[in-house]
C-alpha cells in the first residue's frame, strides 16, 4: 500500500518535471503582437524587453532593479508592480495591461493573473540547460512574439560584434597564456559563493573564449557555497570576485588570504556589479566587466609571466 | 561547597560523566582539526609560510577554538536560564536574544550597506542587548525568576524576529548575504573573533563562581528561596550574566540556538542534579556538541563537494539526541513540571460578546472596501475583478485566525505549558520541509503544489509524534520536547536552504512569513468550513479540557480516559494546524498568544477562552491582512509577519500594563 502511494507520487513529480524550459508556445501563439502595455514580473523580462525597445508599463521591484541591475536604463515613467515573489494583483487589474511577462516563480498564479491579461511565461534558469543559449533563444522568441523580430536581430547582432571585439582585447593583452578562470562572490568574509559551469559570469568567459573547466558542476542557480579556506586548492587559477564586497577591508589584510596562491601570484581581480541572473544583455554587460577585470591583471601584460615576477622579486 | 540539599550520591553521577567527557573533547578537537585540513606542518608555527600551515594556524586552530568557547557559552547560558525559570523550554533563543541580534545585523546590512558591519560585531550585540532590555523592562523586577520572564521573552522575540524578516523581505538584495550568518558559520578566516569573544565570555567565572548557591535556594520554589533571603539583584545579575553570554557568541557565530537547549537538558538527563555540576556539565556538553555537530558538518561539506553551516548540523544531530534522552529518562515527576496559564484579575462577561463580534465586522468591512488604487485611496465597495481578489483573503485570514487561536487554547491546555503553541510541535515545520524537500530533489518552483505538500509534510510529522509518544501515554512534557527537537531539526534544514544564497531562500523566507497572498477562492472556502467544522469540535470537548487542567489524577478520578482525551485533543491540533499552513504557510506567533490575550481578558473558564481567542484571532489576522495589503502598496508585506508584530506589541502593552497594575510581578 505504502510503495503505491510512493509511486502515484513519484509519478505526479516527473510529469510535473516534463515541462521544459524557454517561453510556452501555446501562450505565446495567443499573445497580440500589438500588444503596447506590458507588465514585466521578473527583472530578467523587464531586461529583455528594454532590449527589444520596449518600456514596460509596470516592473517587479522597479526600484530595486534600477539599483541592482541598472542597465539597461528603465525609463522612470515605468511603475513599481509589487514585488516579484508577490506582484500586486489588485493593481495589475486596475492597470489592465495587454500582456504580463511572469516567470516559473509564480507558476500557481497563473490562473489568476490570466484573469488580468495574457501570460507569457518565461523560464531561464534550469540546470540542464546552457543558460546563454537559452537567453538567446527567449530574446528570439519575445521578439518574435511582440512583432520586433528586426530588432532582435539586430540587437543580437551587436552583441556578437561586442562579443568579438572584447575577445579581440584580450587575447591581443595576452589571453592565450591565461590559466582557466574561477568566478566567485563573497557572502562573508569566510564563506563564499563559487560559479557553476552553467552560471551566467562562466558562460560569458566561455563565450570570451576564456579557459573554464573545473568550475564546479551545474546547479539550478548556478552558484555552489564554499569556505574561503577551500579555495587554496586553486593552485593555477585565475579568480575574478564579483564588487561589491563590504568585507573586503577585513579578508584581503588576513594572512590566510595573503597566502593564498592566487593572490601572491596576482591572479585575482574585482569584476564592477552586474547582474548575474539576467538575459542576453547581462551576459553582454557581464563579459564587458570581467575583460576589464581581467586586463588590469599584471599576467595579461605584454611581458611574459615568468619575466614579470622575476623583475618583482629584483626590484624588492 | 554546600552539601546540604544534594544527597551523597547524587554528585557521583555527574562526576563520572565529568570524566568521560574531557576524553572525549580531545578526541572530538583532534577529529576536527583532522577533517578540517590535516594535522600541522613540522616545525614551529612562525616559519611556517606555505599555505597548508597558514590553513591551519588560521582556519582550522580559530574554529575549533571557536567551536569550543560558543558551545560551553551557549550551554552554560541555557542551564542558568533553565534553571532560573524553572522550565525546561527556556533557552537563549526562546528569550528573543537571537531575534535582536537577527534584527541588528539586518538593519545595519540595510541602512549601511557599504559598511562592513557584521565583522565589527556591534550591530548584533546592540540588538541582542535591545532584546535583553525589553525583556528586563517588561518583565519587571519581580518577575526575573519565572513566568513573566518567559513571556516577555516570547513577545520580544515575536516583536523583534517579526520585524527582522520584513526588512529582509523588502530588502532582499541587501540581505541575502546573512542569511550564511543566520544559519550559524563557524568558519574563520583569522583570529579576530575568537579574541573579540573569549574576553567577552569572562562573565562565566561569575556565574560558577556566584550562581550555584541562589540556583539551589531557587530549586525549592521561589517563595522558599525568598524566606532565606535570596536577593533580587543576585537574581538580576545572574540573569544579565547568561544573557550576555548568549548574546556575545550569537554575534560572533551567528544564529546557533538549539546547544543552549540541548546541552542543559542532556546533562540533568545524565545526572547533573546539583546547581554547580548542571552547570559545569551543560558546558562541557556544549562543547562537546557544537564541536561534533561542526565536525559533521565538515564531513558533509567534504563529501558534497559545498560547505554546509554549523548551526544547521547542531539541530539536526542535537534534534534526535534529545529526542532518544527525553525517550530514555523522562519520568512521570518530569511530566508534570510545567507552568500555569497566567491569569488576570479581570472577569470575562457575557456582554463583551457583541462588542467582539462587532468589531470584528467592522474590521471585515474595512478590509473589503477600504484600499489604495493607482489614483489614490479608493473607499467603496469593490467591482468584481478587485471583488474576487479580496474576497478569498479576507476569509482565510478570519478562518486561519480562529483555528490557530483554537489549536493555541487546545495545545496549551492539553500540555499545560504556556509556551506550548502549534508550532511548537512542529507541524507547521513539516510541511515547510516537505515542500522544501520535494522543491530541492526535483528542482522545481517551490509555490507549485504547496498545498498538498504541506498537508502532507505535517500528517507525517504528526504520525510521528503519535508513535514516538505512544509510550508515554502522550505525556505533556514527552510531547512538548518532541515536538521541539524535531521543528529544530526541519528548521535546520530550512536554514541550510536559505544559506545557499540562490534566489530560491527568499521563495522560502516568503512563504515562511505566512502570506494570504496565493490564497485561491476554493482554498478559502475549505479552509474556512474544514475550521468551522474543527470548532464545532474543540467546542464539544470543553469537559475534556476542564478535566485535563485540573491534573492527571483528579481527571482520572472523574473517569477520564487520559490517554484516549490527549490523543483526541491531539489530532484536533494537527488537523487544525495542518489545514492553516497548507493554505497559508506558518502563522508562528498567533497560536501561541492568542489564548494569553483572552485568558488576561478575563476568559478563563474552557468554553469562554475558546471562543473569545478564536474571535481575537480571527480579528488579528484580518487586520494583519489588511495592513499587509495597504501599508507599503504597492508591495505588500505577509499577514503572518505583520501578526508576529501586532501580536508582539499588544502582549507587550498587556504585559506592562498587568505590571504596573500590581507593582510589577506575578
Amino acid at each position: 500500500m505504502r510503495l503505491y502511494w510512493l509511486g502515484v507520487l513519484l509519478c505526479w513529480a516527473v510529469l510535473g518535471c516534463a515541462f521544459a524550459g524557454g517561453i510556452d508556445e501555446l501562450a505565446a501563439a495567443r499573445a497580440q503582437p500589438a500588444a503596447k502595455r506590458i507588465v514585466a514580473l521578473s527583472w530578467e523580462a523587464a531586461e529583455n524587453l528594454l532590449e527589444l525597445g520596449i518600456t514596460p508599463l509596470a516592473v517587479a521591484d522597479a526600484d530595486d532593479y534600477r539599483r541592482w541591475v541598472a542597465q539597461p536604463l528603465l525609463p522612470a515613467g515605468a511603475l513599481s508592480a509589487g514585488s516579484r515573489l508577490e506582484p500586486n494583483l489588485e493593481l495589475l487589474a486596475s492597470l489592465k495591461p495587454d500582456l504580463i511577462l511572469s516567470s516559473p516563480v509564480l507558476g500557481a498564479l497563473r490562473p489568476r493573473l490570466q484573469a488580468i491579461a495574457p501570460v507569457l511565461t518565461i523560464d531561464a534558469f534550469r540546470q540542464d540547460e546552457d543558460h546563454a543559449q537559452a537567453a538567446e533563444a527567449i530574446f528570439l522568441q519575445l521578439g518574435r512574439v511582440l512583432g520586433r523580430q528586426p530588432q532582435a536581430d539586430t540587437r543580437l547582432h551587436q552583441l556578437a560584434q561586442g562579443f568579438a571585439q572584447l575577445r579581440q582585447q584580450l587575447q591581443a593583452h595576452g589571453a592565450r597564456r591565461l590559466p582557466r578562470v574561477q568566478v566567485i562572490r563573497f557572502a562573508n568574509a569566510s564563506s563564499v559563493y563559487v560559479y557553476g559551469s552553467n552560471a551566467m559570469p562562466v558562460l560569458a568567459l566561455r563565450r570570451l573564449g576564456l579557459n573554464t573547466t573545473g568550475t564546479p558542476a551545474a546547479s539550478v542557480w548556478g552558484i555552489s557555497q564554499q569556505r574561503v579556506v577551500d579555495l587554496a586548492a586553486w593552485r593555477d587559477e585565475v579568480v575574478l570576485y564579483q564588487q561589491p564586497f563590504a568585507e573586503a577591508g577585513r579578508l584581503f589584510v588576513s594572512p590566510l588570504w595573503q597566502g593564498m596562491p592566487f593572490v601572491r601570484q596576482q591572479r585575482l581581480a574585482a569584476v564592477a556589479p552586474a547582474w548575474s541572473y539576467g538575459g542576453v544583455g547581462s551576459l553582454y554587460y557581464l563579459a564587458q566587466r570581467m575583460t576589464a577585470a581581467l586586463l588590469q591583471l599584471p599576467l595579461l601584460a605584454d611581458k611574459p609571466v615568468a619575466a614579470n615576477r622575476t623583475s618583482r622579486r629584483s626590484s624588492t | 561547597m554546600e552539601h546540604v540539599i544534594a544527597k551523597p550520591g547524587q554528585g557521583a553521577g555527574a562526576h563520572a560523566h565529568l570524566r568521560w567527557m574531557l576524553p572525549a573533547l580531545c578526541l572530538l578537537a583532534g577529529l576536527h582539526l583532522w577533517l578540517n585540513g590535516g594535522m600541522p606542518p613540522a616545525g614551529p608555527w612562525w616559519q611556517q609560510q606555505d599555505i597548508a600551515s597558514l590553513q591551519f594556524y588560521y582556519a582550522s586552530l580559530p574554529r575549533m577554538v571557536m567551536a569550543l568557547l560558543a558551545g560551553a557559552a551557549l550551554g552554560l547560558s541555557g542551564s542558568v536560564l533553565q534553571q532560573l525559570s524553572g522550565n525546561r523550554l527556556v533557552s537563549p533563543m526562546t528569550l528573543g536574544i537571537s531575534s535582536g541580534a537577527w534584527l541588528g545585523v539586518v538593519l545595519a546590512a540595510v541602512v549601511l550597506p557599504d559598511n562592513p558591519s557584521l565583522s565589527s560585531g556591534w550591530p548584533a550585540l546592540l540588538g541582542a542587548m535591545l532584546a535583553l532590555g525589553l525583556v528586563l523592562l517588561l518583565a519587571g523586577p519581580r518577575g526575573l525568576n519565572g513566568l513573566p520572564l518567559v513571556l516577555a521573552g516570547m513577545a520580544v522575540n515575536l516583536l523583534l524576529g517579526g520585524m527582522a524578516t520584513m526588512l529582509v523581505l523588502l530588502h532582499d538584495q541587501y540581505a541575502s548575504n546573512l542569511f550564511v550568518w543566520g544559519a550559524g558559520d563557524l568558519a574563520q578566516i583569522d583570529w579576530q573573533w575568537a579574541q573579540w569573544l573569549w574576553p567577552r565570555l569572562l562573565p562565566a567565572a561569575l556565574l560558577f563562581w556566584l550562581a550555584p548557591r541562589p540556583l539551589a535556594m531557587l530549586s525549592l520554589g521561589v517563595a522558599a528561596a525568598r524566606g532565606r533571603g535570596l536577593a533580587l539583584g543576585t537574581i538580576l545579575l545572574l540573569l544579565l550574566a547568561a544573557l550576555w553570554l548568549s548574546a556575545a557568541t550569537v554575534t560572533a557565530v551567528g544564529l546557533i540556538g538549539f546547544i543552549g537547549l540541548l546541552a542543559p537538558n542532556l546533562a540533568q538527563l545524565l545526572g547533573a542534579r546539583r546547581p554547580l555540576a548542571q552547570l559545569a556539565c551543560s558546558a562541557l556538553l556544549g562543547a562537546v556538541c557544537l564541536l561534533g555537530s561542526d565536525c559533521l558538518a565538515l564531513a558533509i561539506g567534504h563529501w558534497a563537494g559545498s560547505s554546509l553551516p554549523s548551526g544547521a548540523v547542531t539541530a539536526l544531530l542535537g534534534g534526535p539526541l534529545l529526542l532518544w534522552l527525553v525517550r530514555r529518562s523522562m519520568n512521570a515527576a518530569q511530566h508534570t513540571a510545567m507552568l500555569q496559564i497566567p491569569g488576570s484579575q479581570r472577569q470575562w462577561r457575557k456582554r463583551n460578546y457583541p462588542l467582539l463580534l462587532g468589531a470584528l465586522l467592522g474590521l471585515g468591512w474595512l478590509s473589503i472596501a477600504l484600499a489604495p488604487g493607482p489614483d489614490g485611496w479608493q473607499w467603496g465597495w469593490p467591482d468584481a475583478l478587485l471583488w474576487s481578489l479580496r474576497w478569498p483573503r479576507s476569509l482565510v485570514a478570519l478562518s486561519a485566525g480562529a483555528g490557530l487561536a483554537l489549536a493555541g487554547v487546545l495545545l496549551q491546555r492539553l500540555l499545560r505549558n504556556p509556551l506550548a503553541s502549534p508550532d511548537l510541535l512542529g507541524l507547521s515545520a513539516g510541511s515547510t520541509l516537505c515542500m522544501l524537500l520535494v522543491a530541492g530533489w526535483l528542482g522545481r518552483p517551490l509555490q507549485q503544489d504547496a498545498t498538498m505538500l504541506a498537508l502532507l509534510g505535517a500528517l507525517l510529522v504528526l504520525a510521528g509524534l503519535l508513535w514516538l509518544g505512544r509510550r508515554h501515554q502522550y505525556a505533556p512534557g514527552m510531547m512538548a520536547l518532541s515536538g521541539i527537537a524535531l521543528a529544530a531539526m526541519l528548521d535546520a534544514m530550512l536554514q541550510t536552504v536559505l544559506a545557499k544564497g540562490t534566489p530560491d531562500g527568499l521563495a522560502v523566507l516568503a512563504w515562511l512569513s505566512g502570506s494570504s497572498y496565493r490564497v485561491t477562492p476554493a482554498q478559502a472556502v475549505w479552509l474556512s468550513l474544514t475550521v468551522l467544522l474543527l470548532a464545532l469540535a474543540a467546542q464539544a470537548c470543553q469537559r475534556v479540557l476542564t478535566l485535563l487542567s485540573l491534573g492527571d489524577g483528579l481527571a482520572q478520578g472523574r473517569g477520564l480516559h487520559l490517554s484516549a482525551a490527549r490523543l483526541l485533543l491531539l489530532l484536533l491540533v494537527a488537523l487544525l494546524t495542518a489545514a492553516v499552513t497548507s493554505v497559508l504557510g506558518p502563522v508562528a506567533f498567533l497560536g501561541l498568544l492568542a489564548p494569553h490575550i483572552a485568558s488576561m481578558l478575563g476568559a478563563r473558564r474552557a468554553a469562554n477562552q475558546l471562543v473569545v481567542a478564536a474571535l481575537l484571532g480571527a480579528g488579528l489576522l484580518l487586520l494583519a491582512d489588511w495592513l499587509g495589503r495597504v501599508v507599503i502598496y504597492p508591495r505588500q508585506l505577509p499577514l503572518g509577519m505583520l501578526a508576529s508584530v501586532l501580536c508582539g506589541c499588544y502582549f507587550m502593552l498587556l504585559l506592562g500594563w498587568q505590571g504596573v497594575r500590581r507593582g510589577g510581578g506575578q
